[in-house]
C-alpha cells in the first residue's frame, strides 16, 4: 500500500500544474459544500438555540366561538375555559402530559410607584412560565410555587419596567409597588428580547379578577411524544375533554384553539433537515463539476501514458494493478484537494463565526467532525468514480505497446 | 529445452488476411545464445510477441520452461511475463520519471517484494553491471549505453527463464553496441538463455546460433535458399 502511495505521489509530483489545475476545481467544489454547510448549521443552531424541551412540546389552549349547535345550544356561543379545567386536562390524560398551565391576565392593573406607572396590566402565570416563555432572571427570581400556594402578591417586573419604576433595574428587587390598590413585592427582574409583560402568581391573579374561574389560556406541556400522530392525538384528546367540560361538540374546531407547537417543531424540523438535504445536493453538483474535471484528467493521463503502461504490462504489471493505480490516483487527486477544500471552507465559516455567529439568525456556524467523516466518505467515492472509466481504459493498453517506439 | 515451438501459426485478420508466421518448427536449448534475424516483414516481431507471451497464435504449440502457452488471461500471462521472460528493447523503455534503481526494482514490484529487499536487488543488479554509481540517476542522466545496462539489470532482476532482446542495439553507435553485446556475453555465461532479434548481422555473428525467418518461415541452412541481404532491405 505505501508502495502504491510513493507511485503516485511521484506521477503527480511529475505532471504539477496539471495536478494543481485540476485539483483547484475539487477543492472549489468541496470549499462551497462545506461553507454551505456550515452556514446553515449556524442556522439550525440558532434556531435550536431558540427552542427548549417543553417549549417544543406544549400546547396553548384558548377558548373561541362555537360553529356547530350542540344539546339545545345554538353555534355562535362564547366557550371561555375554567380553572377547572386543568384539572380536567391533567387527569383525562396523564401519560401525555407533564403538567398543564395556565394564565390569568388582570389587564386593567395599572402598576405604580412614586416615580411612574404601566399600563399594560399584569399576567397572572404559573413558575414553569419562565422556562415557555424563556424568561432570563438578571436579579432576584421568577414566581415560585410557594406564591402560588399562598396566592403572594409579588411581582416580575422586565428590565425596561423596572428602570422605568425605580430608575434603575439594579434596586428594583425589595421594593414595592401598588397595583389594583393593593401594594406589591418585588421579587425579580428579567430580560427578555421583546417581552415586558409584569408577572405575578397565577393564583394571586385569578382571585383578584373575581370573574369566576374564568382564565384566559391553557398551556399543556407534554412528554412521551415521538411522531405527529402523537402530537395530534393529543391535541383531540384535549379537545375532547374541554368539550365535555365546556359542553361543545368535540369535532367543533371553532369551540377552542389549540396552537401545537410540537407539530409546529416537527414541520421546521423537517424543513431543516430539508434545508440540509438541499445543500448536499447542491454541493454535490457543485463538486461534480470537478470530478468530471479529474475524469477528463486521468483520461488524458492514461493516453499520455500508453507508452509507460505498455511497459509496466510487458515486464509483469497485471491488468488490476494498473487499474488500482488510475483509480488510487484518481482518488487521491480527490482527496488531497478535497482536503484543502475542507480546511479553506473551516477556516472560512470559523472566520465568518467569530465576525457575524452570534445572533438571532446565525449561531456558531462551522462543520462538526461527523460532517467532515461525511465529507471524506463523498471525497473517496467521488475519487473512485472518476477514476473508473479512465481505469477500464487503461486496462485495455496491450503490452506490445511497449514494443512501439514513440 | 527451454523453448519448444512446434507448427506456429499466425494470421492476423483483416479484409485482407495477412498469414505472417508459417508452420514454425524452433528449439532453443537452456544456456544458448541465439539470435532471430530477418528483415523486416519477414515475421520475426510476431515471432518475437510469441515467444515474450505478448500476443497470441493461431495454431501448434508454444512450452516455454516445460510450461504450455496457450490462450491465457490476461492475469496469467502478466504472471508469466514477469517470472519467466527479461525484456530488453529497441528503445530502452526506462520510466522517465524513476532512477535507475526504481526501474531495475519495477517488475519486483508487481511480485509484491518489499521496497527495501527490492531496492538491495536491483543495486545488486547494477553492481553486476557497473553502474552502482549511476543508481540514482534518472534515465534522462545516462548514456545510451548505460540505459540499456539499466534495462539488462532490470531484466534480469526476476531471475527470468529466458532473456528476450528486441533489436538491443539498435539505437547504439557501433562500439557501445559493442559493449552491450559483451554483457549480453556474459550474462549468456553466466547461465542465462539469451535470445535476440536483430536485422543486423553483425550482432549476429556475435552470437553462437543464428536463426534466419524470411516471408513467416524459418530458414533452415541446409535449404540453400538465397537468403535475402539484410543490409539492403
Amino acid at each position: 500500500m505505501f508502495d502504491l502511495f510513493r507511485e503516485i505521489i511521484q506521477t503527480l509530483s511529475h505532471n504539477k500544474l496539471r495536478t494543481a489545475l485540476t485539483g483547484f476545481a475539487v477543492a472549489w467544489g468541496i470549499f462551497l459544500l462545506i461553507v454551505l454547510l456550515g452556514l446553515s448549521k449556524g442556522m439550525i443552531n440558532a434556531f435550536e438555540a431558540g427552542m427548549n424541551p417543553d417549549a417544543t412540546s406544549s400546547m396553548n389552549v384558548w377558548g373561541g366561538w362555537t360553529s356547530k349547535p350542540y344539546k339545545g345550544y345554538k353555534e355562535g356561543r362564547r366557550i371561555e375555559l375554567l380553572n377547572t379545567d386543568i384539572k380536567a386536562l391533567e387527569a383525562d390524560n396523564r401519560s401525555h402530559i407533564k403538567s398543564v398551565s395556565a394564565t390569568k391576565t388582570l389587564d386593567s392593573a395599572m402598576v405604580s410607584t412614586q416615580r411612574d406607572y404601566l399600563t399594560d396590566g399584569m399576567s397572572g402565570v404559573f413558575p414553569e412560565d419562565a422556562n415557555l416563555s424563556r424568561i432570563d432572571m438578571i436579579s432576584g427570581r421568577f414566581i415560585n410555587q410557594a406564591d402560588m400556594e399562598q396566592k403572594r402578591k409579588v411581582v416580575v417586573l422586565s428590565e425596561k419596567n423596572a428602570e422605568q419604576l425605580f430608575g434603575s433595574a439594579g434596586n428594583a428587587v425589595g421594593k414595592r409597588v401598588n397595583a389594583m390598590k393593593l401594594s406589591w413585592l418585588v421579587v425579580g427582574v428579567y430580560s427578555h428580547p421583546w417581552q415586558s409583560k409584569t408577572y405575578t402568581p397565577y393564583t394571586t391573579a385569578l382571585e383578584l379578577s373575581g370573574n369566576n374561574g374564568r382564565v384566559g389560556e391553557i398551556t399543556v406541556i407534554a412528554s412521551n411524544l415521538q411522531s405527529e400522530a402523537d402530537g395530534e392525538e393529543l391535541e383531540s384528546n384535549i379537545r375532547s375533554t374541554l368539550s365535555r367540560t365546556r359542553s361543545f361538540d368535540k369535532d367543533d374546531t371553532g369551540a377552542v384553539h389549540i396552537w401545537n407547537r410540537f407539530n409546529n417543531y416537527l414541520t421546521s424540523q423537517t424543513a431543516m433537515g430539508l434545508l440540509t438535504t438541499f445543500i448536499w445536493v447542491l454541493g454535490i453538483l457543485t463538486l461534480l463539476t470537478g470530478i468530471v474535471g479529474v475524469s477528463n484528467i486521468m483520461f488524458v493521463s492514461v493516453r499520455e501514458r500508453t507508452h509507460e503502461i505498455g511497459i509496466r504490462r510487458a515486464i509483469g504489471a497485471k491488468p488490476r494493478s494498473i487499474m488500482l493505480q488510475v483509480v488510487t490516483e484518481s482518488v487521491a487527486i480527490t482527496t488531497l484537494f478535497g482536503y484543502i477544500g475542507i480546511v479553506a471552507g473551516m477556516a472560512l465559516t470559523a472566520g465568518l463565526g467569530a465576525l457575524i455567529g452570534n445572533n438571532e439568525v446565525i449561531l456558531n456556524p462551522g462543520v462538526d467532525l461527523s460532517i467532515a467523516v461525511e465529507v471524506t466518505i463523498v471525497l473517496i467515492i467521488a475519487g473512485a468514480m472518476a477514476g473508473l472509466f479512465p481505469a477500464i481504459k487503461s486496462t485495455k493498453v496491450k503490452p506490445v505497446e511497449a514494443l512501439r517506439d514513440e | 529445452m527451454i523453448i519448444h515451438l512446434k507448427d506456429i501459426n499466425k494470421t492476423y485478420p483483416g479484409a485482407v488476411p495477412l498469414h505472417v508466421l508459417k508452420d514454425i518448427n524452433l528449439d532453443i536449448e537452456r544456456g544458448e545464445f541465439v539470435s532471430i534475424m530477418g528483415a523486416s516483414g519477414s515475421g520475426k516481431s510476431t515471432l518475437l510477441n510469441i515467444l515474450g507471451i505478448l500476443d497470441n497464435y493461431d495454431s501448434g504449440e508454444y512450452v516455454l520452461d516445460g510450461v504450455t502457452i496457450r490462450n491465457l488471461s490476461e492475469n496469467r500471462a502478466s504472471e508469466l511475463r514477469n517470472r519467466m521472460i527479461g525484456f530488453v528493447f529497441q528503445s530502452f523503455n526506462l520510466i522517465s520519471y524513476k532512477n535507475a534503481i526504481e526501474n531495475v526494482a519495477l517488475p519486483l514490484f508487481y511480485q509484491g517484494i518489499s521496497r527495501r529487499k527490492r531496492n538491495n536487488l536491483a543495486m545488486e543488479q547494477l553492481e553486476r553491471m557497473g553502474l552502482a554509481d549511476r543508481a540514482h540517476h534518472l534515465p534522462g542522466e545516462l548514456s545510451g549505453g548505460q540505459k540499456q545496462r539499466v534495462a539488462i539489470a532490470r531484466a534480469l532482476i526476476t531471475k527470468p527463464s529466458i532473456i528476450l532482446a528486441d533489436e538491443p542495439t539498435g539505437a547504439l553507435d557501433s562500439v557501445t553496441s559493442r559493449e552491450v553485446m559483451e554483457v549480453f556475453r556474459q550474462v549468456n555465461e553466466s547461465g542465462m538463455t539469451v535470445v535476440i532479434v536483430t536485422h543486423d548481422p553483425g550482432v549476429g555473428a556475435q552470437t553462437n546460433r543464428i536463426i534466419r525467418i524470411a516471408d513467416g518461415r524459418i530458414v533452415n541452412p541446409d535449404d540453400n535458399l538465397i537468403i535475402p541481404d539484410c543490409k539492403n532491405v
